[in-house]
């Protein structure tokens, strides 16, 4: 949290609050901060931010902070929260809201990779139609070299990475696990409309 | 009429990894579900799903790419759909449960479809064609060996009980029993365990391995401790990152042991007295084979090995 004492100022926290609300439509104001979603959370441990936390934050305007935080980055989607949340709120379509919003705001994501890996697995899926192993494995080691080399890691961190997929990539192909052939479908410009349309609603 | 007395055809989606990393589930899924009287007619031009990369990212796209297939599956005219891939299958009910609520949506996406969303395809997941049968009696009847010995973890992971919608589901959400009924109709010794639903990060992967390594140590170190002796999964995803990574987990916390990691199909086969070839068993990172020697499954017809 960034202030040492709680302030509840109604003028940050209720267009915040409204916007997740809305777009999640999950009744964040139903939470009664009884935790279990934190305790069901896998990765509450190493996030610090469990969902009931981010609940709370969001209540308290804190909106820099909820934009991006270790648990809307960290978060695996398992939707164990959700599941055992006596007042129905599924804490992982907030996740989710609060990830288009961060974007929407073109603000850096604390844990970039796993930006990088749902842009460029859309990306994969946009170009065949159908999710080329491959080509995406591609698209993302490009984009995170890119981003090592602009700031950080520089050489050092990209040659670590490519390391890494070589060696599940050579025990893949051992297992003849690795698929050369792409996968195109038919009616492409089916999927390129709805891409399409995906960035109207997006930008509209 | 009995499930199974006679060839019933049903729509099948395979999905992108079934296409490819995980092409065996899709050969062995083929295989074991014509032997119970299923055949699966893929449904043409069907695209990927999105999987959890559009839901984190794109609501528009997380349910329009699923909806391009849901159309696609209801100009068929068949009934039923099998999914096998947990995430593929979640993603499905999902956006079919969206659709069904949101007539907005479905008009915006239906204009840009060939094939119109219609909402009649029932969705199935590997369970659901799979433990009726099991129930009445038909996968013991097809089965040639007793897979006793075998102690398989069931390992259920996020994507078949869980879903960020209200959807109903027939089995136990905390402590599904699906997948153990199945194995205990060939005869295997399923394990009780604590981390059967819970998550293995495979999503995470690649792209967070300090979290998925993790996640999946709690899993190994629980199916140890209650002597397991392999796991069992319905999921790819599930089943490529506890089988391709496991060596890693285990050397990253001292484990010695190795579990062998199983499609539900794959144990099917092995029981209708597929060969190993069929089944496509060589295809797994963790060595298979040595506990199934062990157990005595393929040795008891050894010149079709």
């Amino acid at each position: 949290m960034s202030s040492p004492v709680l302030q509840f100022m109604p003028e940050l926290s209720q267009p915040l609050l409204q916007e997740v609300m809305d777009r999640s439509g999950q009744n964040l104001l139903a939470c009664y901060q009884c935790r279990r979603c934190a305790a069901g959370c896998p990765v509450g441990e190493e996030t610090g931010v469990t969902p009931d936390r981010l609940i709370r934050m969001i209540i308290f305007g804190e909106k820099e902070e909820a934009l991006n935080n270790l648990l809307v980055w960290k978060c695996v989607a398992c939707y164990t929260c959700g599941t055992r949340c006596p007042n129905n709120i599924q804490t992982a379509r907030i996740n989710e809201t609060l990830k288009q919003m961060a974007k929407e705001a073109h603000i850096e994501p604390l844990l970039p990779k796993i930006s990088t890996f749902h842009d460029a697995f859309l990306r994969s899926a946009s170009h065949f139609g159908r999710f080329n192993e491959l080509e995406f494995i591609g698209l993302y080691e490009i984009q995170n070299a890119k981003r090592e080399l602009r700031h950080g890691g520089g050489w050092k961190a990209v040659a670590a990475e490519m390391k890494n997929q070589a060696k599940l990539g050579i025990s893949m192909m051992k297992k003849k696990r690795v698929h050369f052939r792409l996968d195109k479908i038919r009616r492409l410009s089916e999927i390129k409309r709805l891409y399409k349309k995906a960035r109207d609603e997006a930008g509209g | 009429m009995r499930l199974g007395a006679e060839i019933m055809q049903i729509a099948y989606y395979p999905g992108c990894t079934l296409h490819a990393s995980s092409e065996l589930y899709d050969v062995q899924c083929r295989k074991v579900l014509k032997q119970l009287g299923i055949e699966l007619k893929e449904i043409e031009d069907w695209n990927c799903c999105g999987a959890t990369s559009a839901s984190k990212t794109d609501d528009f796209l997380a349910v329009a790419l699923p909806a391009r297939n849901l159309g696609i599956a209801d100009a068929s005219g068949l009934l039923e759909m099998l999914i096998p891939c947990s995430s593929c299958y979640s993603r499905t009910l999902v956006s079919q449960k969206i659709l069904s609520e949101d007539t907005e949506l479905k008009n915006k996406i239906n204009t840009e479809l060939s094939k119109k969303v219609e909402g009649r395809i029932r969705i199935a997941s590997i369970l659901d064609i799979l433990v009726p049968r099991a129930n009445s009696g038909v996968i013991a009847e097809k089965s040639v060996k007793n897979l006793g010995g075998l102690k398989p973890a069931c390992y259920y992971g996020c994507l078949l009980t869980r879903f960020p919608r209200d959807i109903q589901i027939s089995d136990n959400v905390e402590n599904p029993q699906g997948m153990e009924t199945v194995c205990k109709a060939l005869g295997a010794e399923p394990i009780d365990w604590c981390y059967k639903t819970d998550c293995c990060g495979a999503s995470a992967a690649i792209n967070d391995a300090d979290t998925s390594l993790l996640l999946m140590s709690r899993i190994m170190k629980d199916a140890l401790a209650r002597e397991a002796n392999c796991f069992v999964t319905t999921c790819p995803m599930c089943q490529m990152n506890m089988d391709a990574y496991q060596d890693q987990v285990c050397e990253s916390c001292g484990i010695q042991k190795r579990l062998p990691v199983f499609f539900i199909t794959e144990l099917l086969g092995i029981a209708m007295g597929f060969t190993l070839q069929e089944m496509q068993i060589d295809r797994h990172f963790v060595d298979s084979l040595g506990l199934l020697k062990e157990l005595k499954l393929y040795a008891i017809n050894p010149e079709r090995y």
